[in-house]
């Protein structure tokens, strides 16, 4: 007998719902909110795949109520009860609702102290010579131009695409830094040891999506206590010193101007690779 | 007939498709009322769930194909025919070939249950789930990259990675025999000749209805999964894991339950273990980079709605003691 199959029928909704939850984030461009651009591809494939699938999917919605009918005898899916089937299809939904309801939020304070630290984020991205395709790419020219110019500047301007790099510098090499002007925009944080006229300014590192996330932090100081609240988003201009903390060697900026600024458009930022031409 | 078919499924495509924009809808306006009332810490944990979720779900969806495939084309004669005869051969040749394979452990265990189901040994399959998303080439070059285009950490991550999965597949060899399903296969082996029969378009629309079912099945542990992860991303402070000590073997035991819980992809991975350098010594982030592609909270979840329980805590507890033991060596 022909006759409507429920469990299809949920089936295609669902694959509806997930190929019309990755063209929203692309159409709203919130994909960016979750994973580093350069794996967008990945993500618009998939909602092309999906919307596939679903198609495939409603021929299966009519049809004889068989339950093994395109199952082989040798399958091993599940058959449960209807308790059963109705919890693994409201797990399904779950993120669709929390994803279709929820903006993305941006990391946080909160995040990155969880993440544990000013801890130094060394050895990282110090010399670049691979060819890996990515938003954040530039020919070894220009990237050398720019590490260079970190020697040479008399301002050292912390500028988002060269930001890891110039961090890894700073981290790994404090005392080759000492004395000079820096420029950053950063959200700001407090840690557990710090004294109240300290903060650490920080930025998110994404490699691939928002759980590989890495802070790099900068220990900075201010002269008076300045009224800043955890995630509020600086614009700074201060002169590098070091300081010991612990036994280890780290750079701390004495801040001389600041001015609080909205969060970016982007706040994160991307590993640089450099592009063989 | 034909004609009242196709009127049907337009129609019905009509009425999911409504559904659909329906409850999008819906949840959109539900969430602006209620956005308010959501802690922020929530919201920041569902950031991540999802960003887990976008990251992994096309992967799984080649490994669903990949596992429908398998179902579809590949009979148990080929896979009689391919797997060597002798034990050690086959585990040997279940590494090698997860190291050829450019898999990513979100994808691969819907793989190897369907491998495993068409009558692989399991620890042949075993030996393929840790090598492959272990060793392939985005992996190798990541890991020499995040150390500073320092060879010697993506090579040891490589050779310890694959002597350990050959060490564990071996163990595997000798304590298990059956398949370790959970639930036993219907009737095994009549499935092919039913099939032969069909034409090329038949069983690639089997295939495909095969990987839909095969993504709803383990979707749901991959969220599951996802959602832990991002639980203990947001709640737990990576420094609490520092009260289990930091002596090499202390800092070790750290790494690898960060490995654990974190479930990262293991394409990704190595600039979070990069990030260690200074906290931990060099052979517990070599555990991280070992351990963690192996063996993670989600996959442990997808293995535990294929496999009994009991198979998979002790296939965790060996590869956990043998990747422990291997890296030790090296460390001294």
């Amino acid at each position: 007998m022909v006759r409507v199959r429920f469990q299809h029928l949920l089936k295609a909704a669902l694959l509806a719902a997930f190929a019309l939850f990755f063209m929203k984030l692309h159409l709203t461009g919130e994909i960016s909110n979750y994973i580093n651009p350069k794996y967008e591809i990945m993500s618009i494939i998939a909602s092309w795949v999906f919307f596939l699938l679903f198609l495939i999917q409603l021929f299966r919605i009519w049809g004889r109520d068989d339950i093994h009918i395109d199952c082989s005898p040798a399958c091993s899916h599940s058959h449960n009860g209807g308790t059963i089937k109705f919890i693994h299809y409201a797990i399904i939904l779950f993120p669709l609702v929390t994803g279709f309801a929820l903006p993305p939020t941006t990391l946080g304070a909160s995040i990155a102290v969880n993440k544990g630290s000013i801890l130094p984020h060394a050895g990282l991205m110090e010399t670049h010579d691979e060819v890996i395709s990515n938003e954040n790419y530039m020919n070894e020219e220009e990237y050398n131009r720019k590490l260079a110019s970190l020697e040479q500047a008399g301002l050292i301007n912390m500028s988002s695409d060269m930001y890891s790099s110039y961090h890894g510098e700073m981290i790994s090499n404090p005392e080759a830094f000492a004395g000079r002007k820096i420029k950053l925009s950063a959200f700001v944080y407090k840690e557990q040891g710090l004294e109240k006229q300290q903060f650490i300014l920080a930025r998110f590192l994404i490699t691939h999506c928002i759980a590989d996330a890495s802070v790099l932090g900068l220990l900075t100081e201010f002269k008076q206590m300045p009224e800043l609240k955890e995630d509020s988003w600086v614009e700074l201009e201060g002169t590098i010193e070091v300081t010991t903390i612990h036994g280890q060697v780290l750079p701390v900026i004495k801040a001389s101007d600041w001015r609080i600024i909205d969060e970016p458009i982007d706040p994160y930022v991307y590993p640089v690779l450099v592009k063989i031409v | 007939m034909v004609k009242l078919h196709s009127y049907l499924l337009d129609l019905t495509g009509l009425v999911v498709f409504v559904i659909v924009v329906y409850v999008v809808m819906f949840s959109q306006f539900a969430g602006e009322q209620v956005l308010n009332h959501i802690p922020n810490s929530f919201q920041q944990l569902n950031t991540i769930f999802l960003s887990i979720l976008i990251e992994a779900i096309p992967f799984v969806l080649i490994g669903v194909f990949i596992a429908g495939f398998i179902q579809i084309f590949i009979s148990e004669d080929h896979i009689r025919k391919w797997i060597p005869k002798t034990r050690w051969l086959g585990i040997f040749m279940g590494c090698v070939v997860g190291a050829l394979f450019p898999a990513c452990e979100c994808g691969i265990v819907p793989i190897i249950r369907r491998l495993v189901a068409k009558g692989v040994p399991i620890y042949v399959a075993i030996g393929f789930m840790l090598t492959g998303p272990l060793i392939n080439p985005i992996v190798v070059l990541s890991t020499y990259m995040a150390f500073g285009n320092d060879a010697k950490m993506a090579l040891l991550r490589m050779g310890v990675g694959f002597l350990a999965a050959l060490m564990i597949a071996f163990i595997i060899s000798v304590l298990y025999k059956t398949n370790q399903f959970k639930h036993a296969i219907n009737h095994p082996g009549s499935y092919s000749a039913h099939h032969h029969n069909q034409t090329f378009l038949q069983r690639l629309e089997g295939m495909i209805n095969h990987s839909i079912d095969e993504f709803f099945d383990m979707g749901k542990f991959l969220i599951i999964g996802a959602f832990i992860a991002a639980f203990v991303q947001t709640y737990v402070p990576a420094q609490s894991l520092l009260l289990l000590g930091n002596g090499v073997i202390g800092s070790t035991i750290v790494m690898m339950g960060l490995a654990y819980f974190l479930s990262l992809c293991s394409e990704a991975d190595a600039f979070i273990g990069a990030s260690f350098m200074n906290l931990f010594t060099p052979t517990s982030i070599l555990a991280f980079l070992v351990y963690g592609p192996m063996i993670d909270l989600k996959n442990t979840i997808m293995l535990l709605s294929v496999f009994r329980a009991k198979f998979v805590f002790v296939l965790l507890a060996i590869i956990t003691a043998v990747v422990f033991i291997f890296v030790s060596l090296i460390g001294m």
